[in-house]
């Protein structure tokens, strides 16, 4: 495991999770777009778990944690959130093909953790919700 | 680091707005008030032209404030007009078919020479109609 972070699962927090990610990525040498594609699926995720699981909790008691893994070209991104149950794949895709003007403006978060991850699972897990994204980072070509 | 919104003076019929940083959950409700005045203009401008040179980072919210403006300008004819996307910014651009490629353009030149030649094609039309 290369980092495990728990925040409170308030908005303002987010972006301290997301600059603690980041800088951990730089260090290991993670490039620039992928820390992106991180960025962007914690962000999503987040607001969702903030958005749809923590009505009905006590203030405070939302927490939302990260732990990521690298190995060989794959990155792993496991996802909880302590509130109620909510499984976000269970949405539909968006649909984008409707006239631009007319386009819904829910679901494009969730749709673009689909197109940018490689796999995405969801399970409750006692009292967490988790979600388990797997990413795969380009390897340059001149690797062996 | 956050977002920096540039609204250019208004003047004419494109009003151009600088964007540098991150456009995400945490800063597109500044964008969301930075555009409502040249929304909600009597007469808006007919093309909005959004220079993303500096922009770094954008997630869905951002997406949606740009669906937003796009959805005020469309009953008045005006037009959102992209200029020069990062990569981040292009690859979720492309990812959710967020602004059509036409109105997306390279260059702030590349986007005034598209408004040029819309604009003589709508005085143009204008004399057509007149003679």
């Amino acid at each position: 495991m290369l980092i495990r972070l728990i925040v409170p699962g308030e908005r303002a927090r987010v972006e301290d999770l997301n600059a603690s990610l980041d800088t951990v990525l730089a260090r290991h040498g993670v490039a620039e777009g992928i820390r992106a594609d991180v960025r962007l699926i914690v962000e999503e995720l987040a607001s969702n778990a903030i958005d749809y699981g923590a009505a009905e909790l006590p203030v405070g008691q939302h927490e939302l944690s990260v732990n990521i893994a690298i190995q060989g070209d794959l990155l792993t991104l496991d996802f909880r959130d302590t509130g109620a149950p909510f499984d976000p794949l269970s949405a539909d895709d968006p649909d984008l093909d409707a006239d631009i003007d007319e386009r819904p403006l829910g679901g494009l978060g969730l749709y673009l953790i689909r197109q940018l991850a490689e796999d995405i699972r969801y399970q409750r897990d006692g009292d967490d919700n988790r979600l388990t994204v797997t990413l795969r980072i380009p390897t340059p070509e001149t690797a062996p | 680091m956050s977002l920096d919104i540039h609204v250019a003076p208004p003047g004419g019929p494109q009003q151009r707005v600088t964007l540098h940083g991150r456009l995400d959950t945490h800063s597109f409700a500044r964008l969301d008030e930075a555009l409502a005045p040249i929304l909600s203009a009597p007469a808006p401008p007919q093309a909005l032209v959004l220079d993303l040179g500096g922009l770094e980072y954008i997630s869905s919210a951002g997406i949606r404030s740009i669906f937003k403006a796009r959805k005020a300008l469309a009953p008045h004819g005006g037009k959102l007009l992209v200029v020069n996307p990062q990569p981040q910014i292009q690859k979720v651009f492309d990812l959710v078919k967020a602004v059509p490629l036409g109105d997306i353009f390279a260059s702030a030149a590349e986007a005034d020479a598209y408004l040029d030649a819309m604009q003589r094609k709508v005085l143009r039309g204008e004399d057509d109609d007149e003679n």
